[in-house]
């Protein structure tokens, strides 16, 4: 995943484990949260998405201490973190680059 | 529907299977439960959004599985060192070597059932050919010839024949 811009359900997949590491159901949460309930996400998605982070090393995958069954949980890598606020300057810019076209626009 | 999800998880290969399945099954249950209170709408938009979900993930999955076993490009320019011959080709070429057999059997049954001079037909001679004929004759041979090259040509390049050409061999003779 070397290419940005990221698609939607990645970039949330990315902020949701930006706050706090998370195991799947979690992010499913947390991702239907943030994007106002906009974006619900499938296992099947969830899951190929995931397998494509953990692959590029943007994310990897520890056992939870607390969870009776030890389910496992994702969190961000360093990497990952530098991607995603690469993302985010991009998306900075972007935004910051349609305000002002628009706004030229209109006057 | 859990019975219909484990049915679609097999569509994925098996090694997406070991790592991911019981994980999958256990967000899938979980979330399900989460929409058993709901509205039937918004339970039959949930079990659609999984099985599409699941089909696009496991279709996806496959894609990338195959290219990852068969690496085209890898395939296409490296070496190989050992000589393959793969057993698909045995069978194609004795089925083909079947077919032959079974042709000329038939062949030789159909001679042999018919009288060797037939008074209703007239004795064949060969017409000299036409000049129309000569030509496409002529075209058929020289593109016969044409593809025959090219696939010597082929052959020699993919076996890296052409790479002998670059190697220099006069360090190793002073």
């Amino acid at each position: 995943m070397n290419a940005l811009p990221l698609t939607e359900p990645v970039l949330l997949i990315l902020l949701s484990l930006a706050e706090l590491p998370r195991h799947g159901y979690s992010i499913l949460q947390d991702v239907e949260s943030i994007s106002g309930g906009r974006v619900r996400l499938s296992t099947g998605t969830l899951y190929g998405a995931l397998r494509r982070l953990l692959e590029d090393g943007w994310i990897e995958q520890f056992e939870e201490e607390e969870s009776p069954r030890g389910r496992r949980a994702y969190r961000l890598t360093a990497a990952g973190r530098r991607n995603l606020l690469l993302e985010v300057d991009r998306m900075k810019h972007l935004t910051k680059l349609a305000s002002f076209r628009v706004a030229r626009k209109e006057i | 529907m859990l019975a219909l999800y484990r049915l679609l998880l097999q569509l994925y290969p098996a090694g997406y299977r070991h790592e991911y399945e019981d994980e999958m099954i256990a967000v899938f249950q979980e979330a399900r439960a989460c929409t058993e209170a709901n509205e039937p709408f918004v339970r039959a938009a949930f079990c659609f959004r999984e099985i599409y979900g699941l089909l696009r993930g496991a279709l996806h999955e496959r894609v990338r599985f195959s290219a990852d076993s068969t690496p085209f490009a890898a395939r296409r320019f490296t070496m190989r060192s050992e000589f393959r011959f793969p057993k698909s080709t045995m069978l194609l070429m004795l089925i083909i070597l079947g077919g032959v057999i079974l042709a000329i059997e038939k062949a030789k049954s159909i001679a042999a059932s018919l009288p060797h001079t037939n008074p209703l037909l007239p004795p064949i001679h060969p017409l000299p050919p036409t000049f129309a004929q000569a030509v496409g004759l002529m075209f058929a041979v020289v593109y016969a010839g044409a593809i025959v090259g090219w696939v010597v040509l082929f052959a020699l390049r993919r076996s890296g024949l052409h790479r002998l050409e670059d190697m220099d061999t006069s360090a190793s003779q002073k």
